[in-house]
């Protein structure tokens, strides 16, 4: 075990490097360069200022030299500063992280919580009036667009009805304690909703299929034949089983807990990494651009690495296979 | 009120010359679309400065549209950034809503007889909010800042170009020296300053100071929270003119849709509309109810730019053509619902330099066919596209995204000129990929927005054949000697009214040159709730003028509670 996990990290180096460089050179040979200025800039830089603007940065020198000396700075654990702002990028991400993190986090948490045992009522008894109607709403919340939920939820909790808060992480003025908990919660109810349905719905299936096909299955039908109770078979045996492809999907799923949502941050007007990329994107920020695609990349391929390992733990199959 | 009636009027006579123009008789084409004339827009000057009696206290919610990137004035390259420090830091001198320079921070400007040196006298009691007197070392050191060349001070470089020298007189009066003598170079001293004592020993690109503002304004920052929003308080040690509100939250809200609803809501006071969102307050009575809509006319304008190098549009009767093809009274009335003014050169008309004698270039496709003709560009081939020399008349024209207005006209466009045998294809690129384009000059055809930060008119920078691109800003590589005279002589003229005369004689060779499809002045379209009152608009807007939104104030009877 111990083997096959060092074995895949050292994999991960080289994994990374090439990412780091694909993503560098699409970043330089995509059209546009950094100090356009956006659509609403005041005045357009003039050729000489633009021209200084490369020199400062190093943009004008050969491209391998300019990734040498990124990567050489990445490997201290220097992410750079932004062209837009001068911060450095390490500041401007850990600004917008934990807003990301809440979201995502809560998003995913109650897609996971809600979606298992949907699933395996559903799938406990495949064909029965829950199963047929909790597969035929599921399946509409799966194919719902996230930002036409989005404008609905605003309208009814937020216009309607004014349960809820429209936007924002949380009110001008922020009452301390409990209650400033509590507000914060009310601003992430509609974001968190709009990110939660999708991933609940696709995982509620997943889960619904592997418990509807385990539950026939000898060992199950073994069990009940032990004298453990239906819900016994289902939540101990068929379940267990069921979860292999929810945790395999679970490592994919994770990476989405820092890549943010673009357009649901934007709606919501959430201060967090989605917005960050995308306007560093507009801006050719290329700094925070590239930190924030090298940190995807590490939590992509640590969450894959995290969810192989926990097969292996669970599934011996697997593990043996590996070790071997 | 003068200037209310000025401006409706001139938009009428516009929208007559277009109407004439079509009466002009047109040969074996097609008849253009039947001619409505649409009703003069109910839109123009608004000054509500003296009605009602101004209350202090409240809050206002402003909406920004992005993150600033910084608040130090010299840096300052976006809209949100202008928005939010012009609560914050005064300027040496402002426009006020009629386009004339009124004091700030300064109390005197004299111009010596070469016309070379500036001698400014700040305010006695300029302070800023730590105390510190503003002086003539912080002019100084300012102006040193925007013209090193490390510091990309781009929104003030230009009217900087020819400086020479700066130098302190006395704690108060500073002198500022110019190689060449430049008519409109008063607008250099629509100038911020900042703090030299708090910029001691810091990299000025990184400073803490470029989110942390020191106020020498009626507002001082309290607090910035990335993304979310940029609040202000009212700064007691300014000496001048009061702000009504006591503070002033800005929110950072990209999305429109979200915006639009919480101005509804009422956590917003003020939005300024796409024409989407125009349609749909039209149409809602809850907005009927809680606010209003201003449309006022300001001195931004669109185009499309035709890049002159080409053999395409290398003849002045080839871009003429294409000007004559583009049906821009029926824009007016389709697109803008009439709230718009077709421009006949590269100004809006509340421009100074703006001659309403100079009419706009007729739609006229049958005259553009024969332009097209005498220009040598004949379906030879018999394939449907005229074609020079073996070369077809087809062109990319690029639009950035995003730009639905932009987009709506180059449709219009590309389908007259098909009608005439010729191909525009239409190509959306994202908003940096299309700039990168045209600051190259690598472009046959490019729909622009001018958006005016300042009411120079000089054309020097965008239209001298000097400017050309890569280098310059002279996308199009307009170039012809009669027209770069004009220019030079304007820049150097002293007397506002030959200069006026002078760029008139430009105003009619541009039109007539048409190194771009001048198209129009459309009207801008903001939303308020009704609460807030003491509004004034203006040719550079609600915001870029002195008072401007410092004169608002909001009625009592809905002030929200602290």
């Amino acid at each position: 075990m111990t083997a096959y996990i060092l074995r895949r990290l050292l994999w991960a180096v080289p994994t990374l490097f090439g990412i780091a460089v694909v993503v560098f050179l699409l970043l330089h040979m995509a059209p546009g360069s950094p100090g356009a200025g956006g659509a609403d800039s005041l005045r357009r830089a003039s050729a000489k200022a633009a021209e200084e603007m490369r020199r400062q940065y190093g943009l004008d020198r050969p491209l391998p030299e300019q990734f040498a000396a990124w990567i050489g700075r990445v490997a201290r654990l220097d992410l750079g500063e932004s062209f837009v702002d001068h911060r450095p990028v390490s500041e401007r991400i850990l600004e917008a992280l934990p807003h990301t993190l809440a979201l995502n986090g809560l998003a995913l948490f109650f897609a996971l919580a809600l979606a298992i045992p949907l699933g395996v009522v559903a799938g406990g008894s495949p064909e029965s009036v829950f199963d047929r109607a909790s597969g035929a709403v599921l399946f509409a919340m799966y194919s719902m667009p996230t930002f036409w939920a989005a404008l609905l939820l605003q309208t009814l909790f937020a216009v309607r009805l004014r349960w809820l808060p429209l936007y924002g992480t949380a009110a001008d003025a922020a009452p301390a304690g409990l209650a400033g908990l509590q507000d914060r919660l009310a601003h992430l109810a509609l974001p968190v909703t709009c990110l939660t349905y999708g991933t609940l719905a696709f995982v509620a299936r997943l889960v619904r299929s592997g418990v509807a096909e385990a539950r026939t299955a000898d060992y199950v039908i073994a069990a009940r034949a032990r004298g453990a109770s239906r819900g016994q078979a289902l939540w101990r045996h068929a379940l267990r089983n069921a979860l292999l492809p929810v945790i395999t999907l679970f490592g994919l799923l994770l990476p989405a807990l820092l890549s943010g949502s673009v357009i649901i941050e934007r709606i919501f007007a959430w201060p967090g990494l989605g917005r960050l990329y995308l306007d560093s994107i507009l801006a050719r920020d290329y700094p925070v651009i590239l930190a924030l695609s090298l940190l995807s990349a590490v939590v992509t391929l640590g969450a894959t690495l995290l969810s192989d390992i926990a097969v292996a733990a669970v599934d011996p199959r697997v593990r043996d296979g590996a070790a071997g | 009120m003068k200037r209310a009636f000025w401006a409706a009027g001139l938009a009428l006579c516009f929208l007559g010359a277009a109407c004439r123009a079509k009466r002009e008789p047109v040969g074996a084409v097609r008849t253009p679309s039947p001619t409505v004339r649409p009703a003069p827009p109910a839109l123009g000057f608004i000054d509500e400065s003296s009605q009602g009696t101004a209350v202090d206290g409240g809050v206002l919610h402003r909406r920004l549209f992005g993150e600033p990137t910084t608040l130090n004035a010299v840096l300052q390259s976006s809209a949100p950034e202008a928005q939010v420090l012009q609560y914050v830091q005064r300027n040496l001198f402002d426009f006020d809503a009629r386009l004339e320079l009124v004091p700030g921070l300064a109390e005197g400007l004299e111009v010596s007889p070469d016309g070379l040196s500036y001698t400014i006298t700040l305010r006695a009691d300029a302070v800023w909010e730590d105390g510190w007197p503003v002086t003539s070392a912080d002019a100084v050191f300012t102006i040193r800042k925007i013209v090193d060349p490390k510091i990309p001070a781009n929104v003030f470089k230009p009217v900087f170009e020819e400086f020479a020298s700066v130098e302190a007189l006395d704690g108060r009066r500073f002198q500022v020296r110019f190689s060449r003598p430049y008519a409109f170079r008063s607008m250099a001293f629509v100038l911020p300053l900042l703090p030299e004592h708090r910029f001691a020993g810091e990299n000025f690109l990184k400073s803490k100071q470029n989110r942390a503002p020191l106020a020498n304004g009626p507002y001082r920052l309290v607090s910035w929270k990335t993304q979310e929003s940029v609040e202000l308080e009212r700064n007691e040690k300014y000496p001048g003119r009061r702000g009504h509100f006591d503070r002033i939250v800005f929110r950072i809200v990209p999305d429109n849709t979200t915006a639009y609803r919480l101005l509804l809501a009422g956590e917003l006071d003020e939005d300024q509309l796409d024409s989407g969102l125009k349609d749909r307050a039209a149409r809602d009575p809850a907005f009927a109810v809680c606010c209003r809509l201003l449309e006022f006319y300001n001195l931004d304008y669109n185009y499309v730019v035709l890049n002159n190098r080409s053999p395409l549009f290398s003849d002045p009767r080839a871009r003429r053509a294409v000007t004559m093809l583009l049906d821009r009274a029926s824009i007016v009335r389709g697109l803008y619902k009439g709230s718009a003014r077709i421009i006949s050169g590269p100004w809006a008309p509340d421009s100074p330099a703006y001659q309403a004698r100079v009419p706009p270039l007729p739609f006229d496709p049958a005259a553009a066919a024969l332009l097209l003709d005498e220009a040598g560009w004949k379906d030879t081939d018999g394939d449907g596209v005229r074609d020079r020399d073996g070369r077809p008349f087809a062109f990319d024209l690029l639009v950035s995204a995003g730009s639905e207005v932009g987009r709506q006209i180059d449709e219009m466009l590309a389908a007259e000129l098909a009608r005439v045998g010729v191909t525009a294809r239409i190509r959306t690129l994202e908003w940096a990929a299309f700039v990168e384009k045209i600051d190259a000059g690598d472009f046959e055809a490019a729909s622009l927005a001018w958006s005016a930060v300042d009411p120079n008119p000089d054309p020097y920078f965008y239209w001298h054949s000097s400017q050309c691109s890569p280098s310059g800003l002279n996308n199009g590589c307009y170039a012809n000697p009669e027209a770069d005279r004009l220019m030079e002589a304007a820049r150097l003229e002293k007397d506002p009214a030959r200069r006026k005369e002078i760029l008139g004689r430009f105003h009619r060779l541009v039109r007539d040159d048409a190194p771009a499809v001048f198209v129009v002045n459309a009207a801008q379209k903001v939303a308020f709730r009704r609460r807030v009152r003491g509004l004034t608009t203006s040719p550079l807007g609600l915001y870029g003028i002195w008072p401007g939104p410092l004169a608002w104030w909001a009625e009592p009877e809905t002030m929200k509670a602290p």
